[in-house]
Parts: structure tokens; C-alpha cells; sequence
């Protein structure tokens, strides 16, 4: 059985290349497009890595941490925030709304691929 | 506002003087008037003894020579000596007699005898006109004659009279002169005064632009100099069309309040009205004579005089200056030109004033616009980046044969474009990153790091590019450096930007980096063996959109805004950073870093 990723993400073109990049190395994606669907994912779906991106259309990348760190069924899933570049102090909030590490926009789908291998050992 | 109803130090110093000079020039003519009198008196009495002397010397002589002429009745010889005796101008009468008989009696033309009646006195000085001398001749023990002389006082009263003028006369020509003098200095003072006041006040005019501060500065100058008891300076308000009370001075609070009341213009028949209308000075000697003033007001408060300067510049209006004084009279032409010369300077403040108010607006429009222009490059660039995050991605995907194999020579090209969007990403980051700070968007995220970590990252982050170019990469950094505390990811932004400098700019040779602490502060350096910067190069390189040496820039790219965000991080954290190089010896960018930074410092 593929281990599942959850991917929360409003951007169409970023959601297709994380998941073009994941289906490749042999994972299963399960892709959100708001924070609520997102959250309720994290709650039906039993992903084991989630990858969050932090501007959302309905509440931000933070809330829905917050509520899916809440829960404590899922407290134990790594999230992995996906920051956007220049907004100092966007890693310092990803780590007080509980996420586990963060990859700042753009990045590349390479280092990405490395830091989810890492958190799923 | 001034309202100060007492006068100035100045003033009472300037009164208390001249009140002092004139008591002493009066003193000094009293004294003058004294010892003329007693000289007038002394001689007087010298004039009148000596000519006591000349009459004893005469009887004496009348006594010596006439006893034997007289014994032996010579009349030619007592003939002979009373000729040489009327040789004297002031003898008018002399008559010899030998026992009642007279042997000679001569008299002067125009000398009645009877005269002698009314007015024989024994003393010129007691008001005498004549004197009578008369002597016994005695040849032996008897008497053989009488010798009678009548002196007039005519001759000594001439003397006397002539030495009277001649010292009343000195005494007139040096009190005139010490009131002359005396008025020359007081003119010479009041005159330095009027040139201390106009410099001080063109010094306050061209260095202060707190308009009321130089206005009230001149409307009390005008006011001491001219000798009146207050004024005003106007600002004519052309949208109004009336003149508003600037700043006053010698007048209270209600009288401002009245003159702002009054809303008076140019077509008002008030004394700055007139004024501006005949574009020179006005004045009004006594307000009583002008029953229907438009403003009574003034003539209740006490004024009684006014003057009234416009305030004009190439044909604009800028308002007026008016001195008011309780006494009714004209004012002189000087006072008029003195207030000409303060009007020039009033006219002067209010128009710096004015150039300084549209400038601070523009300034402000500038700093609104300049903020509305940080936003939009912010927004934009922010916004370019996201399909530019795509383009990239899938970029990546297609090298990494994601959807498929690549065959080399699509790869080849796929690598080209992948390099030039990393390029594209970066010139687009540093524009985000400088409009960032300039809107004040930019906060540091002040942490705990550690410096020599930080290095290392970079040093890992430009190793590939170091090797392609056959350069070396040396750090010494020593192990035991602070625990510091700083915005890890903009340090380290710092350090990937000088190094990026140094190994694309250095072609052969080394970059180093050096990092030491003393007093809580980092000194990191950046050296490499690259061209150098020339010394008018090093003062540009940090400013925005400048590199040194154009041509450089065309060959090896970059925003120009590097240094410039590079700089604005060091500052940020509060410290500096400057460049030490020499041309074909390699440049040397240095900064300081405070080793614990607690907040973030502004510009």
C-alpha cells in the first residue's frame, strides 16, 4: 500500500507539479484546495505527511495546522508549510501554528521530494 | 505673538543714556557759564585797576612835573603835558588852575561837563560812565595848583565789552559743539542700531524658516527703531482678499482680536489700504483729524499716528506693515526708508515661507507617491513569481524525466531555460525585496543562530559555482564564537550576495571569509583577487541600479539592487558595511553585526 500524502493547495499549477512529482516516486496524493477541505482530508483520509500552503482562499495555512494539530488523532502527522518567500517571519508562525518544518515558495521539486523523504522515515 | 507693552532692555539702557548725556551737557554749559562770568567779572576788575594804575601814574607824573612849571606860571610846559596826558584815549577832560585861575583846560570833542553830574560814580564797575581824578601840586610844602582829570569809562567799557563777547562767544561755539557732537553720536548710534537690527534680522530671515518667529522679530525692530509704540504684520490672504494680523507687537490680545475682526482689504480706507493702493508708504499724523477711520478701534486703544508700508514683491501682494504711535505727528523720511528696508525683509520671510510650504507638500505628494510605487512593485513582483514558480517546476520535472525521457538535445535547451527562470526569479526577488523594504514592509525575524552555521550554508550554496570557476574557497572562522541573535535568512542573504559577487566578478585566484567578534560585535569580511573597484566605483556601488564599470554589468548580470538590499540588511540590524579595494588588487567588503540585535533599527 502507497503511503498517501495530503496536499492543501489553492494553486492549480502547484497542486499538478506536486503531484506529477509524488505520483512519480511511487506516492499516493490526496489534494485539497481549501483549509476546510484540507482539514476534513486530514480527518477521513488518514494521510501520513501533509504539505500546506499557507495562502489559502477560505482561512490561512496556520488555522488549518492549528485545527488538524488539535485533533489528537492527527496531532502526530508531520506538516510540512509551504511559506512564501519575503514574508519574514512566515517560518516563525508555520512553527507556533505547529508545523513540523516548512519549504519556502518556489522551491524546488527536488529539495521538496528530500525533505518529505525525511520526514516520513 | 508679542504683545510686550514695556520696552526692551535696549531701549531702557539707550534712554537711560541719553538722559545721562543730557544732564551732563548741561552741567558742563552751567559750569562754562560760570567761569565766563567770573572771567567776565575779573576782568572787569583788571580793566578798571589798570586803569586805576594809568591815572595814579598820571597824577603822579602831574605831581613830578608841574610844580615848577606851575611856580613859575609856564603855561607852553602845562600845555605840553596836558596834550601828552590826552594822548590817552580815555582822559576826555583835564584842567590845571593855580589858585582858582586856570592855566589850561582841554576837553574832548563831544564831552559835555554837565554830563558829570548825573553820572560821576567813584568806580566803573559800579555803572560810572566817567571818573574824576584830581591831585594838589605842591612845589615843596605848598600848594601852587590842582590838577583835575576826567577818565570816561567809554574806551574800558569797549574792552571790557569786547572781551565779554570774545568769551561768551568761545563759550557759545564750545557748548555748540559738544550739542553738536552729542547729536551726531546719538544720530551714529541710533544709525548702528538700525544696522545691528536689519543684519540680525537678514541673518534670522535667510536661516529661520519659522516665519513667525522672523516676523516678530521684525515687527519689534521696526517698532524700537522707529520710536512708535506698536505694530502689526499682515499677510494678505488672496483668497480672502483681506489683510489677516500675522504677528503684533505692543498690542493685547483684544486689539488683535479687533484688527482680525475687521477683515479689512485692500479696498478699505484704512492706512495699509491706502498704501497697497498707492504701492508706497502711508501715513495718517493724527487719527483725530479723521473722524470716520474705518477701524476706531485704533484711535480708542490710544493710537493717535500711523505709518504704513505695503509689502510688495514684482507686483504681488504679499500684505503690509504698519507702526503705530500714541503721539500725533508726521514721520520722518528716515523712519519711512527704515520701514521700507523692514518691509523688504517681511516680504523676503513670507515668501520663503510660502516656497517652503509648497515644497513640504510636494515633499509629502513625493513620499505618498514614492509609497504608492514601493506597493505596486511589491504586488507585482509578488505576482510574477507565482507563474514563474510553475514555469520552473515543471522545468524541473520534464529535466528529471518525470514525463518520460528527455532526449539530450531537448534537455540541453530545457537546462538553458531552467537557468535563465532562476535567473528571471532572482533579478524579480531583489526588486520584491527592495520595494519590501522601502514600503517598510521588511521585518527581521529576530532568532537565536549561529554565525559560523550561517557562513557554512552560504559556502555550501555557491561551492558548484566556486568550482566551475577554478577558485578557491577559504573561511576561517573561529570555533568559539557567540551564541548571536539576528534574522538568520537575511544574514545569510547578505553573505550569498557578497560571495556571488566575489567569484562572479573574480577569475582567477580565491574568495575568503573571515568572521571575528570583539565587543558584541561581528566584523565578517569577503575578500577576493577579482579587477578591484576603483575609488569613485566604491562610493556607487551601493546605491540602487549602480555596478561598478558598466560594461561588467552588461557581461555578467544582475539587478543592480544587490549591495543596495545588502546594505539595508546590515543597517537593519544595525550595523555597517563599506568596501576596501584597489584596482587589479582585489576588493574587500567588510561589515559589523552586532552579536545580540533586540530590535530591528530604522533608517
Amino acid at each position: 500500500m502507497k503511503t498517501k500524502i495530503l496536499v492543501i493547495e489553492d494553486n492549480e499549477d502547484n497542486r499538478r507539479i506536486v503531484r506529477d512529482l509524488l505520483t512519480n516516486a511511487d506516492y499516493e496524493v490526496i489534494e485539497a484546495v481549501t483549509g476546510q477541505e484540507g482539514v476534513t482530508a486530514a480527518e477521513t483520509q488518514g494521510p501520513e505527511l501533509i504539505l500546506m500552503d499557507i495562502q489559502l482562499p477560505d482561512f490561512d495555512g496556520y488555522e488549518a495546522t492549528r485545527r488538524i494539530k488539535a485533533n489528537p488523532t492527527l496531532s502526530a502527522i508531520p506538516i510540512i508549510a509551504v511559506t512564501s518567500y519575503a514574508l519574514s517571519g512566515d517560518d516563525v508562525k508555520a512553527f507556533e501554528a505547529g508545523c513540523d518544518a516548512y519549504v519556502t515558495k518556489p522551491f524546488s521539486p527536488r529539495e521538496l521530494l528530500a525533505k518529505i523523504r525525511e520526514y516520513l522515515q | 505673538m508679542t504683545n510686550a507693552h514695556s520696552p526692551t532692555p535696549a531701549q531702557k539702557t539707550r534712554s537711560v543714556s541719553r538722559r545721562f548725556s543730557y544732564a551732563f551737557i548741561g552741567i558742563v554749559t552751567l559750569i562754562l557759564i560760570a567761569f565766563a562770568a567770573v572771567g567776565i567779572v575779573f576782568n572787569i576788575i583788571m580793566i578798571e585797576g589798570e586803569l586805576e594804575t594809568r591815572l595814579d601814574n598820571v597824577m603822579q607824573l602831574a605831581r613830578t612835573s608841574l610844580p615848577s612849571p606851575l611856580k613859575n606860571l609856564d603855561k607852553d610846559i602845562v600845555n605840553s603835558f596836558v596834550e601828552t596826558i590826552f594822548l590817552d584815549a580815555s582822559i576826555v577832560y583835564a584842567k590845571v588852575t593855580k589858585q582858582d585861575q586856570i592855566i589850561t583846560e582841554k576837553k574832548r570833542p563831544g564831552f559835555e561837563l554837565q554830563e558829570l553830574k548825573t553820572s560821576v560814580q567813584p568806580s566803573f564797575f559800579l555803572g560810572a560812565k566817567f571818573i574824576v581824578k584830581s591831585a594838589d601840586i605842591q612845589f615843596g610844602e605848598n600848594d601852587v595848583g590842582k590838577i583835575r582829570i576826567v577818565v570816561s569809562g567809554e574806551s574800558a567799557k569797549k574792552q571790557v565789552l569786547l572781551q565779554i563777547y570774545g568769551i561768551v562767544g568761545l563759550i557759545v561755539l564750545i557748548i555748540g559743539a559738544i550739542w553738536i557732537f552729542e547729536a551726531r553720536t546719538g544720530q551714529l548710534s541710533q544709525s548702528v542700531e538700525e544696522q545691528k537690527a536689519l543684519v540680525e534680522i537678514s541673518q534670522v530671515v535667510s536661516s529661520n524658516l519659522n516665519v513667525e518667529a522672523v516676523l516678530s522679530g521684525i515687527v519689534r525692530h521696526a517698532v524700537q527703531l522707529s520710536k512708535t509704540d506698536a505694530g502689526t504684520i499682515y499677510e494678505f490672504d488672496e483668497a480672502e482678499q483681506v489683510f489677516v494680523p500675522l504677528t503684533n507687537f505692543g498690542v493685547d490680545a483684544a486689539f488683535i482680536q479687533a484688527l482680525r475682526e475687521s477683515a479689512h482689504g485692500v479696498g478699505d480706507d484704512t492706512v495699509i489700504g491706502r498704501a497697497v493702493i498707492k504701492g508706497a508708504p502711508e501715513q495718517i499724523p493724527d487719527l483725530e483729524n479723521v473722524p470716520d477711520y474705518p477701524l476706531p478701534f485704533v484711535k480708542e486703544a490710544g493710537f493717535r499716528a500711523m505709518l504704513a508700508v505695503p509689502l510688495l514683491r514684482e507686483d504681488r501682494l504679499f500684505g503690509g506693515l504698519v507702526v503705530r504711535r500714541k503721539e500725533a505727528g508726521w514721520f520722518s523720511k528716515p523712519v519711512e526708508k527704515l520701514l521700507q528696508t523692514f518691509a523688504t525683509q517681511s516680504v523676503v520671510a513670507l515668501h520663503n515661507a510660502q516656497l517652503f510650504r509648497e515644497i513640504e507638500e510636494k515633499g509629502r505628494e513625493l513620499e505618498i507617491a514614492n509609497k504608492h510605487k514601493s506597493q505596486f512593485l511589491a504586488n507585482m513582483s509578488h505576482e510574477l513569481r507565482t507563474p514563474l514558480n510553475a514555469i520552473l517546476g515543471y522545468t524541473e520535472l520534464i529535466i528529471d524525466n518525470i514525463y518520460g525521457d528527455v532526449p539530450e538535445k531537448i534537455r540541453e535547451v530545457l537546462e538553458r531555460l531552467e537557468k535563465n527562470g532562476r535567473h528571471l526569479l532572482g533579478l524579480i526577488n531583489d526588486v520584491l525585496d527592495l520595494s519590501k523594504i522601502e514600503a517598510g514592509q521588511l521585518i527581521l525575524s529576530l532568532n537565536e543562530y549561529s554565525m559560523g552555521e550561517v557562513v557554512q550554508t552560504a559556502i555550501t550554496a555557491v561551492e558548484a559555482l566556486a568550482v566551475e570557476k577554478k577558485l578557491e574557497l577559504k573561511t576561517r572562522i573561529p570555533q568559539d564564537l557567540s551564541i548571536a541573535r539576528g534574522d538568520e535568512q537575511r544574514i545569510a542573504q547578505v553573505l550569498l550576495n557578497l560571495l556571488g559577487n566575489a567569484i562572479k566578478f573574480t577569475e582567477e585566484g580565491e574568495v575568503r571569509v573571515e568572521v571575528t567578534d570583539s565587543d558584541e560585535t561581528f566584523l565578517v569580511s569577503v575578500a577576493d583577487t577579482g579587477p578591484g573597484i576603483s575609488e569613485a566605483d566604491q562610493k556607487i556601488i551601493f546605491k540602487e541600479f549602480k555596478q561598478a564599470d558598466g560594461s561588467s554589468t552588461r557581461e555578467k548580470g544582475g539587478s543592480g539592487l544587490g549591495l543596495s538590499i545588502v546594505k539595508k540588511i546590515v543597517k537593519m540590524h544595525g550595523g555597517r558595511i563599506w568596501v576596501e579595494s584597489d584596482v587589479g588588487k582585489g576588493s574587500t567588503f567588510r561589515f559589523t553585526l552586532p552579536v545580540r540585535v533586540d530590535r530591528q533599527r530604522d533608517e
